[in-house]
C-alpha cells in the first residue's frame, strides 16, 4: 500500500475550499454518484437547518439532509461511509484512510456517499450524528466514529470483531492464518 | 514527518485557544496540540488543521466515541468556525503510561493541487501512458 494510514477527520471546507482538497475540480472530474441521496433530493421536505454561508445544492431545501433521509442512508447497508470523494478517488486524506482500512479488511462492498456532491447531506449527516467532521462510518446503522476511531479499532482488533458481528469475515483473519502456516 | 509540536505558551491564537479549552474541560495530565495546517496545502499560520493528544482521567471507562465527543464539545465554537479538521487521540493516564507514543501526523493525502500533481507524477512513473 502506497499511502500511510492516518488519523483525523475533516470538516466541511470554509468558504473558498480552504482545506486545499481541490474538491470542486476533482468532483467535476469524478462525477461520483451518491445513489439514494440523489434520488431523495427535490422531495418536498421541511428545510433542514443550514449553516450560514452554506448554500444548499437542492432547489427545494434540505431534503437529502433531513433526519429521515439520512436514517435511510445509514440503514442501507451494514457498512456505510460518508466521505469526501469516492472509494476509487478519495479527496481527503482522512477519508482515504477509512477506505484503505476497509480495503485491508477485505471490505469492498459498502455504501459510500460523497458529501462534496451534496451540501445538504454534508450538513445533515453532521447533525444526525452530532459529529462535526467527515468521514463518518456507520456499522449496522450505528455511528461508529471517524477516521481516528476506525484506525484505533483496526489497530486493537475491535474492527475485526465488529465486522464479524455483521457477518463479514475480515481478510486479515485469513492473512494471519497464512502467516501461521509459513 | 510530524508537524511542529507547540510548546505550552507557543503557537498561534487558535492553538492557544485549543490548549486552554481542553485544559479547562478535561484537566489533562498530558496534552499535545499540533498544527498540521501547513501540511494540508494551507499557508503558514493558517491554523485550520490540528491534531490533539489528550491524556485525561476523565476518559476512564468511556468508549472512544464518547471520549472524542468530550473533546469536540470543548472545542465546539472552534469546530463551528476556523477549525477545519481535527485529529483526536484520547487516552487515560494508564493507557498513556503503557504506551507513551503519539502516532505520527497524518500525511496530506488530499486532493490539493500540489498533492494531485505529485500523485500524477507517481502514477506516470509507475505506469506511463495509462489512464
Amino acid at each position: 500500500m502506497r499511502r500511510k494510514l492516518s488519523g483525523g477527520s475533516s470538516r466541511r471546507a470554509p468558504m473558498g475550499g480552504r482545506c486545499g482538497c481541490g474538491a470542486m475540480r476533482a468532483a467535476v472530474r469524478t462525477g461520483w454518484r451518491i445513489g439514494a441521496a440523489a434520488a431523495l433530493r427535490g422531495q418536498a421536505g421541511r428545510p433542514f437547518s443550514q449553516a450560514a454561508g452554506e448554500s444548499g445544492g437542492a432547489e427545494g431545501g434540505g431534503g437529502s439532509g433531513s433526519r429521515e433521509a439520512v436514517e435511510r442512508l445509514v440503514r442501507e447497508h451494514p457498512v456505510v461511509v460518508f466521505m469526501k470523494g469516492s472509494p476509487a478517488q478519495p479527496l481527503c486524506g482522512f477519508s482515504n484512510a477509512v477506505v484503505q482500512i476497509l480495503r485491508l479488511h477485505g471490505v469492498e462492498d459498502y455504501r459510500a456517499h460523497d458529501v462534496l456532491q451534496d451540501p445538504d447531506l454534508r450538513q445533515g449527516i453532521k447533525n444526525y450524528s452530532n459529529w462535526p467532521t467527515i468521514p463518518q462510518v456507520y456499522l449496522n446503522g450505528e455511528f461508529v466514529g471517524g477516521c481516528d476511531i476506525l484506525l484505533q479499532m483496526h489497530q486493537n482488533g475491535d474492527l475485526v470483531e465488529e465486522l464479524k458481528k455483521l457477518g463479514i469475515r475480515s481478510a486479515l483473519l485469513d492473512a494471519e492464518k497464512d502467516q501461521e502456516k509459513k | 514527518m510530524p508537524g511542529p509540536l507547540l510548546a505550552a505558551a507557543g503557537g498561534g491564537p487558535l492553538a492557544r485557544t485549543i490548549r486552554a479549552k481542553l485544559t479547562e474541560a478535561l484537566q489533562p495530565t498530558h496534552l499535545e496540540v499540533r498544527d498540521d495546517s501547513p501540511r494540508h496545502g494551507g499557508p503558514p499560520g493558517a491554523e485550520t488543521h490540528f491534531g490533539v493528544l489528550v491524556v485525561s482521567g476523565r476518559f476512564a471507562g468511556l468508549p472512544l466515541l464518547q471520549r472524542h465527543r468530550l473533546v469536540h464539545e470543548a472545542l465546539r465554537a472552534e469546530l463551528a468556525g476556523p477549525l477545519h479538521a481535527l485529529q483526536v487521540i484520547a487516552r487515560t493516564p494508564q493507557q498513556w503510561e503503557s504506551d507513551p507514543h503519539a502516532p505520527p501526523a497524518p500525511p496530506c493525502l488530499g486532493g490539493s493541487k500540489r498533492e494531485q500533481r505529485r500523485r500524477d507524477r507517481e502514477e506516470e512513473e509507475a505506469a506511463p501512458g495509462q489512464q
